[in-house]
């Protein structure tokens, strides 16, 4: 018998090979390489973009002056050492550390610091909302090498809270690549301009596919704190649930972001490689009701639309108690809620006695009304719909209309296009009452999808526009109360509840400090164990 | 056979057109505004509306229109709202990933569908007809989505003989992007770990891609393959000693394909549309995810390139397919 192999039997055994994955490495083995199931930011531009998949992969790839550390947040000296403000709030000064460096070796300097807050005036995108209104680029100037400062139009408390939002660029990698006065923009949607921790690789990024960054040995606060770092971080986001759940539970990927549906806890709970890491981020959930449209300008008829909600029974239920009731307007971990603040409960029978109020008033209750929900989102529709359930006992009528996210917030921007309801969250922009009360309550931000609900009272314009001045929290914090006091009076919207995050992480995965900016996706302190 | 392939081309360009122009008055009539996509969440009104004018997007509709056509016609679609990319640059990005997964799928669905369906038709009213004409009937009817998370299920969470998502293992280097094909590009590279890696990764959605079509072609080819057995020119070739799969594969098979010929050229533009729903399962980085992407944010620039794509590919297809016809039979191409 002689032992020659024919064709057909090498093709066999080279599909067995290639079926069995016998060229293939075992993932589980390297402990260098996180793959990472966050979703990837619409480019990788932090001037460009700046929400919540931008917070995960800029504080991996990017640095700033000041950064959000710990939980509850704390604001914490990052690539500045130390910052001043003047006595008038007007103007600020940040000294840089000395000896910065970028991913291409240069070194960093007020000057590039200057720069990066001047590109964010210049695009108008992303970050620069908070700064447009008063921050000249002119005002931004680099006295010396290690300092920067900054003359503010008015006096804006937020300022020092929106600075984290803020990355700094390597002027002459952006520079250098810049066509028609279009600073970077194209460059620095796909590439590397940053100095952080992790610097992309080459070819390594496909617009919501992949991402791949690999270690930057030479970062400023060096690596002592993690002798076991992970030398390189695979983006891999998973665009369906089932995928996303199935490659955690298999070990493809490392960890989720922090939107896993609560249904799927015990799941993974009981596989062998994974578990769910619960954490209580500043993350409100809303119904918004449009103010400036009847029934909605009666606030009796407010009144008995927030007494109409369950909202015991969509956290226990529905949530599976993964949220905490917050009745407030903004996080109930965040400075500036009066103590002596309640909410509204759930009670059919005065929600009842406001219908007949409201009716008595003259608000048109039997209109059929609409609360539009984001499809994608099933918390969001589960929501409207238990709503929906509860207002049609107390014979109000309401259509349960999918939309989603652009159509929503472009129609926001007038009253008239504005739905009568419309389901959302506010997520943390940045740790300050501004991010929630000030931009969703003060009626010059009408126009914009935070502040949808067109409430206006002149004296919580007053107080708002006041304390956005201060700069001392001391001072600031009684003028929000009282904002506060009088917004929950007035009913404006349906304040349901603080989030709860739930990230499916890997076992192996050791090390992790969670920030409620970011989602704890910050890699740095992270050790693989085999 | 020139003439006949560029008259074709000629009638397609009113067709490509009209689409267009459907295509953009949907998508203007439903969808969110664009400067407000492009602007972000984060936007001031101020800042939507000084993108409004910087796009022209405060300009009316036909003058819009006329501007976008004057850009296509220069292979510029635009910015994407989402990635504020170059819409060309990001489609061209990723359809090769597509392509590689359509033409697996149709490899698959005719490797298979084919033989499969010959067998059918010789063994007609026998179990294995039986058995396979309530196969496809089957292949036709299933979801994507249900198919894709059994094979998951089976292949990659109870076996792991395969990966459960996306294109390339997370420790492998990709190779330098030449053709944009991975199984390509790695072959250039000599990297046979990224080209077998690659290719496991391609098996399970091109079989939930491929299914459908399978059946499909299992369908039609059982149905001409059993309306030429019954033609003269085989009672006269069996009469004549032919043996049956001499008879069947060179003789019977050629003059049954018209039907199934046809039904791949719709297949192939089908597939491309239908792999929107297995490449978001997937996490295959086609242009299927990015038009789910498009969708969902309103990026109506992004949802007008990829209508125009795939109508081209159709457009493109079926003139092939009219090409092929032509071949099997000489008539047709004399006719037009």
């Amino acid at each position: 018998m002689t032992a020659k192999i024919t064709r057909r039997q090498l093709a066999g055994l080279a599909a067995g090979t290639v079926v069995t994955g016998g060229l293939i490495p075992a993932r589980a083995a390297d402990t260098t390489t996180l793959v990472s199931g966050f979703q990837l930011p619409q480019n990788l531009d932090p001037h460009q973009v700046y929400d919540v998949p931008m917070q995960a992969m800029m504080l991996n790839t990017y640095d700033n002056l000041y950064r959000y550390q710990n939980d509850p947040p704390e604001i914490v000296a990052w690539l500045a050492e130390s910052h001043t403000v003047s006595d008038d709030g007007l103007t600020w000064e940040f000294k840089l550390r000395p000896g910065i460096k970028f991913h291409d070796g240069s070194e960093m300097t007020a000057e590039d610091v200057v720069y990066s807050f001047r590109r964010v005036l210049a695009l108008a995108l992303g970050p620069a909302g908070a700064f447009l209104k008063i921050l000249k680029p002119e005002n931004v100037t680099a006295p010396d090498k290690l300092t920067v400062r900054f003359k503010l139009e008015t006096s804006y408390a937020p300022f020092f809270a929106a600075i984290p939002s803020v990355c700094i660029v390597n002027p002459r990698v952006v520079k250098a690549h810049e066509k028609d006065g279009d600073w970077g923009k194209a460059y620095v949607a796909s590439n590397d301009a940053g100095s952080g921790p992790y610097k992309i690789v080459s070819e390594g990024y496909r617009p919501l596919e992949y991402l791949d960054m690999e270690i930057f040995d030479d970062h400023f606060l060096g690596w002592k704190h993690n002798p076991k770092p992970v030398r390189k971080i695979a983006g891999r986001p998973t665009k369906e649930t089932s995928t996303r759940i199935l490659s955690l539970i298999n070990g493809t990927i490392d960890w989720t972001d922090g939107n896993l549906p609560a249904d799927q806890v015990d799941q993974i709970n009981a596989s062998k490689l994974a578990f769910v890491q619960k954490d209580v981020v500043m993350k409100t959930f809303v119904i918004r009701m449009n103010n400036a449209k009847p029934p909605f300008d009666n606030i009796n008829a407010r009144k008995a639309f927030a007494h109409a909600f369950n909202y015991d029974g969509f956290i226990k239920e529905i949530l599976a108690g993964y949220a905490t009731r917050d009745p407030y307007p903004q996080p109930e971990t965040l400075w500036g809620i009066p103590k002596d603040a309640k909410g509204y409960d759930y009670d059919l029978a005065k929600a009842k006695e406001y219908v007949a109020k409201a009716v008595a008033e003259g608000a048109p209750m039997k209109r059929p009304l609409e609360i539009h929900v984001q499809s994608e989102n099933e918390q969001s529709v589960q929501g409207a719909q238990l709503f929906q359930s509860d207002l049609a006992q107390i014979g109000l009528n309401v259509k349960v209309v999918g939309d989603i996210w652009s159509n929503l917030t472009n129609a926001a921007a007038k009253p008239e296009t504005t739905p009568d309801m419309w389901v959302h969250w506010v997520s943390t922009y940045f740790v300050d009452p501004e991010n929630w009360v000030g931009q969703m309550y003060d009626s010059q931000f009408h126009g914009t999808w935070k502040a949808s609900s067109y409430y206006k009272n002149a004296e919580v314009d007053t107080l708002l526009r006041k304390a956005r001045a201060l700069v001392k929290q001391e001072e600031r914090e009684p003028l929000y109360e009282a904002a506060i006091r009088q917004i929950m009076a007035d009913c404006p919207d349906i304040w349901i509840y603080n989030s709860m995050q739930l990230q499916g992480i890997n076992k192996r995965v050791k090390g992790r400090r969670f920030c409620t900016v970011g989602q704890g996706a910050e890699v740095r302190w992270v050790t693989l164990e085999s | 056979m020139a003439r006949f392939v560029l008259r074709r081309c000629v009638l397609v360009l009113p067709s490509l057109l009209g689409l267009l122009v459907v295509t953009f008055l949907l998508i203007h009539a439903g969808s969110a505004d664009p400067a407000a996509a492009l602007a972000g969440d984060a936007a001031t009104p101020e800042q939507i509306a000084r993108l409004r004018l910087q796009y022209g997007f405060d300009r009316p509709l036909w003058e819009q229109f006329v501007l976008y056509l004057n850009k296509v016609s220069q292979l510029d679609f635009g910015e994407s709202a989402f990635s504020h990319r170059p819409v060309a640059h990001d489609i061209l990005q990723r359809l090769p990933a597509t392509l590689e997964l359509t033409f697996a799928a149709l490899v698959l669905s005719i490797g298979l569908g084919v033989p499969l369906g010959v067998a059918a038709a010789v063994k007609h009213n026998s179990w294995p007809d039986y058995l396979l004409r309530l196969l496809s009937v089957m292949g036709i009817a299933v979801a994507a989505f249900w198919f894709a998370i059994m094979l998951q299920l089976f292949f990659a969470m109870n076996l792991a003989w395969l990966p459960l998502r996306g294109d390339l293992a997370s420790t492998m280097v990709r190779p330098p992007v030449v053709t944009g094909f991975m199984l390509l590009d790695a072959l250039i590279a000599g990297r046979w770990d990224v080209f077998f890696d690659h290719l496991r990764h391609l098996v399970l959605p091109a079989v939930t891609l491929g299914l459908g079509g399978l059946a499909t072609i299992v369908r039609f080819t059982r149905a001409g393959v059993l309306d030429t057995l019954q033609q003269d020119f085989v009672f006269y070739e069996r009469a004549m000693g032919y043996r049956w799969p001499r008879l069947i594969w060179i003789f019977v098979l050629r003059n049954s394909l018209t039907a199934t010929v046809t039904q791949i050229g719709l297949l192939f533009g089908g597939l491309i549309a239908g792999g929107v729903v297995v490449e978001s399962i997937f996490d295959w980085p086609g242009i299927g995810s990015y038009t789910v992407q498009a969708i969902l944010t309103g990026d109506r620039q992004v949802m007008l390139a990829v209508t125009l794509l795939v109508g081209t590919v159709y457009a493109a297809v079926n003139i092939l397919v009219d090409v092929v016809h032509g071949l099997l039979d000489p008539r047709l191409m004399e006719r037009a």
